[in-house]
């Protein structure tokens, strides 16, 4: 029952418009005494206005109404993200005042760009929030229209570096592709943009054969019969996507997951039951119907295995380690 | 017709108390920020941003359009009276509306500039209004070769830009290049030049440099002087701009309107571009180009035109294909995402109330900002009767606060030092910093369409021949590069370059 006068609680405090807050009484009892006497702040590392700060906005408006307590976001934008990376891992005080909002693309940088400065083991998980999966995507006018993901791949294998694909150097884009490549032989001409919904605009304009991109970016293009996504890399089918197979499907395949997972850390140090305290903030927003309707809006998805979770720190180290493993097998780390 | 019933819509949904508040806050909220020197509208927009969440969406967009006009405004005040652009739109502003504030007409150019703005912010939305579906396809047709062909003509009127020795305005364009290098390669994700530190790893900021570049420096150079202080002010010729005036910057205003509302649709372009660009072709144009730099009133009214043209033109990929130009419409779409609108192609469709309740908001917008930016001549002018001694600490102070707001990184500072440092240097052995900025700006660009262009084409440069809009900018650039050397060899007939 205790799910169900959470829900109510949190109908209530989103129906008062936040004019007084109703805090969950589940969540009040783990309030550590005399915390927080100032605003928590959610570190988001990318600038204000995109899908990483999107997401940290809504949750701090709901962490709000269900705790009563006060949520600032702050963007520390650079370096595609390192800048703020870094100062989560080697400066943000561990007071608990400081709770870092990210996305897996943080264990790239842990792995490959940051050794000798600081590394996964400098924050700790503390929820996870919610995932986008990656999503190829095809136009519905052009030489592939109509066809399916292996039907482009068996033409990139035929004539080798023709067809066109939008990367994002360094990053699961290119990943995808060198798994794909190494799957069936098939050879693209990869050409790089920075950031997913350039690469989508540049199939719409008939620049490049194949985009990926995530499915709040190219979503309007989707309903004005622009483009369709034809396969995902994702364990299972998403909601938004049903008809469209995941590569693992096409392939039987399991290694063909790429998504963007995003998670709360706090810096190593942080007070367990301050930890808990934040960590219990986020799950109980989780449960509000209305905050998870607004991810939904946003194209992201619940993954089940990690929604669910009993050990979510452990659960996200794996799937990091999962990650470095890739890394070492395609000689991107030296072990 | 479809186009004025929705226009009568957007204002029947936006004239409500509430709405029209959050418009001219954000006038209000736009000028402050374009006036105040290193607080952008960037800075102003993701502050606000959170408070759009608790509006409706018209006030909400309604007032961040505002903020984002209204910064163009302002932008203009500190470039004509102390030569401080507020953020790399204004620069070229300086260049003759300083120059005007030093012979006593600084109420002439500030009137220009804000007339100049809210003729071309009109124009620009009446352009939105009416045509908004069919140029979304023109933005769709640049890519990657178009928009490098865009890129070099950009570069090409920077050539213009130089007014003294060309080897030293070439020598700036080369270092605006080197300082574009710096960050992460785009194609193998490389760190280049980096010093082994993340805070380079996204390339040099560029508001750390346009504030030292031109704030700091400026500030060096006017400690020397300070004692000696002379105060525009005494010699102050009249607040507005002259009959004569009106004359000759009616037609600049008419070509940086358009100028400016087509490089703001199109995905290289933007209100930055749009103003060098605006400037180099009244320079190029006007029967006795040696006025410019030294007070023409076509260099004030072309480039501020230019901007705010280019403002409402990032608009049309924004609303119609879901594309932001650059870092503040970003921010915009954020805010229609927030509000539960995806913008693209189906946005004016599906959600008509919202989408010409905006456009009507920004109508609006621009007649608060002109209401609100003539009257504020006089009060700026008078601005300059604060001694300097007052001014510029406070004017240095606020640059500090601005760049460190960006992205809270205190490198940002040093970079921002450093390049005052540069700055007064170069302003001491009589560098020109334009085509410095402007080759800073372009070259990531630059770089990134060219390398796209060459992974996607089977025949290397052969591509730029294949693509009509490519070949044509890029023969027009051809042109343009060689007038400007012909005409400089003539001028200098013992070769001093």
């Amino acid at each position: 029952m205790k799910t169900i006068s959470t829900v109510l609680a949190s109908l209530l405090a989103a129906l008062s418009f936040g004019a007084f807050a109703q805090t969950d009484p589940a969540l009040a009892k783990l309030k550590p005494k005399g915390f927080p006497d100032q605003p928590i702040e959610y570190t988001v590392v990318y600038p204000a206005g995109g899908g990483m700060d999107l997401t940290a906005r809504i949750l701090a408006k709901f962490v709000e109404k269900a705790s009563g307590d006060k949520v600032l976001v702050n963007n520390r934008a650079g370096g595609a993200g390192m800048v703020g990376h870094s100062y989560l891992a080697t400066q943000a005080k561990p007071d608990g005042y400081t709770v870092g909002i990210l996305a897996s693309n943080f264990w790239g940088d842990a792995i490959l760009r940051a050794p000798g400065k600081w590394s996964l083991a400098d924050v700790e998980s503390i929820a996870y929030i919610n995932s986008d999966a990656l999503a190829w995507v095809a136009g519905t006018e052009g030489p592939f229209k109509g066809k399916t993901a292996k039907e482009i791949l068996q033409a990139a294998k035929d004539k080798p570096g023709t067809v066109r694909a939008a990367v994002v150097p360094g990053s699961m884009w290119e990943y995808l592709l060198d798994q794909l490549e190494a799957q069936t032989g098939a050879k693209f001409l990869r050409v790089p943009f920075q950031g997913g919904k350039p690469g989508i605009v540049a199939l719409i304009g008939g620049n490049v054969d194949v985009a990926q991109g995530f499915y709040g970016e190219f979503e309007s293009y989707l309903q004005a019969k622009q483009l369709v996504p034809i396969a995902v890399a994702s364990a299972e089918r998403v909601f938004n996507m049903k008809d469209v197979p995941t590569f693992n499907e096409i392939f039987g395949a399991k290694q063909f997951v790429w998504n963007i997972m995003r998670f709360a850390v706090v810096p190593k140090g942080t007070p367990a039951d301050r930890k808990a305290y934040l960590s219990a903030m986020i799950q109980t927003a989780l449960q509000n119907p209305e905050m998870m309707a607004e991810f939904r809006r946003l194209g992201a998805y619940s993954d089940a295995s990690f929604a669910k979770s009993t050990n979510i720190a452990a659960d996200i180290q794996a799937a990091a380690m999962k990650e470095r493993d890739f890394y070492i097998q395609t000689g991107r780390l030296k072990p | 017709m479809d186009a004025i019933n929705g226009l009568m819509m957007g204002f029947s949904v936006l004239f409500t108390a509430e709405n029209l508040y959050f418009c001219l806050l954000g006038s209000i909220v736009g000028t402050l920020v374009g006036v105040l020197p290193g607080i952008g509208p960037l800075a102003a927009l993701a502050l606000l941003l959170p408070v759009t969440f608790q509006l409706s969406a018209v006030a909400g967009l309604g007032m961040l359009a505002a903020i984002f006009y209204g910064a163009m405004y302002g932008g203009s005040t500190t470039s004509i009276l102390v030569n401080i652009p507020g953020e790399a739109a204004s620069v070229v502003t300086a260049l003759d509306g300083h120059a005007m504030a030093k012979q006593g007409r600084a109420g002439a150019a500030l009137g220009m500039a804000a007339i100049s703005s809210f003729v071309a912010g009109t124009l620009s939305l009446v352009a939105l209004t009416f045509f908004s579906p069919l140029l979304a396809s023109v933005a769709l047709k640049f890519g990657p070769p178009e928009n490098f062909a865009l890129m070099v003509l950009g570069l090409v009127c920077t050539l213009y830009m130089i007014g003294g020795s060309t080897l030293k305005g070439v020598l700036m364009i080369a270092l605006g290049f080197l300082g574009a290098i710096v960050g992460m390669d785009i194609v193998n994700g490389q760190d280049r030049f980096t010093l082994g530190t993340v805070n380079l790893s996204a390339g040099i900021e560029i508001l750390s440099v346009v504030i030292g570049l031109y704030g700091v420096s400026e500030i060096l150079m006017n400690c020397e002087t300070i004692v000696k202080n002379q105060m525009l002010a005494e010699k102050i010729k009249g607040l507005w701009p002259t009959f004569a005036d009106w004359k000759a910057s009616w037609k600049p205003m008419m070509r940086g309107s358009f100028l400016g509302f087509f490089l703001g649709l199109v995905p290289g372009g933007g209100p930055v571009t749009a103003s060098f660009v605006s400037y180099t072709l009244e320079r190029r144009i006007a029967k006795d180009p040696e006025r410019f730099g030294k007070g023409a009133i076509e260099g004030v009214a072309g480039p501020e035109a230019a901007n705010n043209a280019a403002v409402s033109g990032g608009m049309i990929p924004l609303f119609t294909l879901g594309i932001p130009g650059n870092a503040v419409t970003a921010l915009l779409l954020g805010a229609l995402v927030m509000q539960g609108v995806q913008p693209g192609p189906m946005f004016i469709t599906q959600r008509p109330d919202l989408f010409w309740g905006v456009v009507a908001s920004l109508y609006v917008g621009n007649v608060f900002l002109l209401l609100l930016n003539l009257p504020l001549v006089g009060l700026w002018v008078q601005c300059l009767r604060i001694p300097y001694r007052v001014l510029f600490p406070l004017i240095l102070l606020l640059s500090i606060v601005g760049t460190y707001s960006a992205n809270k990184n205190i490198f940002d500072l040093w970079v921002m030092i450093g390049f005052g440092i540069v700055g007064y240097v170069l302003r001491k052995l009589q560098y020109e910093f334009s085509p410095f900025l402007i080759a800073f700006v372009l070259a990531p660009m630059l770089e990134q369409s060219l390398r796209q262009s060459m992974v996607m084409s089977p025949d290397g440069l052969m591509i730029f021949a294949h693509r009509p809009i490519a070949a044509v900018l890029i023969v027009g650039s051809l042109i343009l590069a060689a007038l400007v050397f012909l005409k400089r060899k003539s001028k200098q007939p013992h070769g001093d370059l």
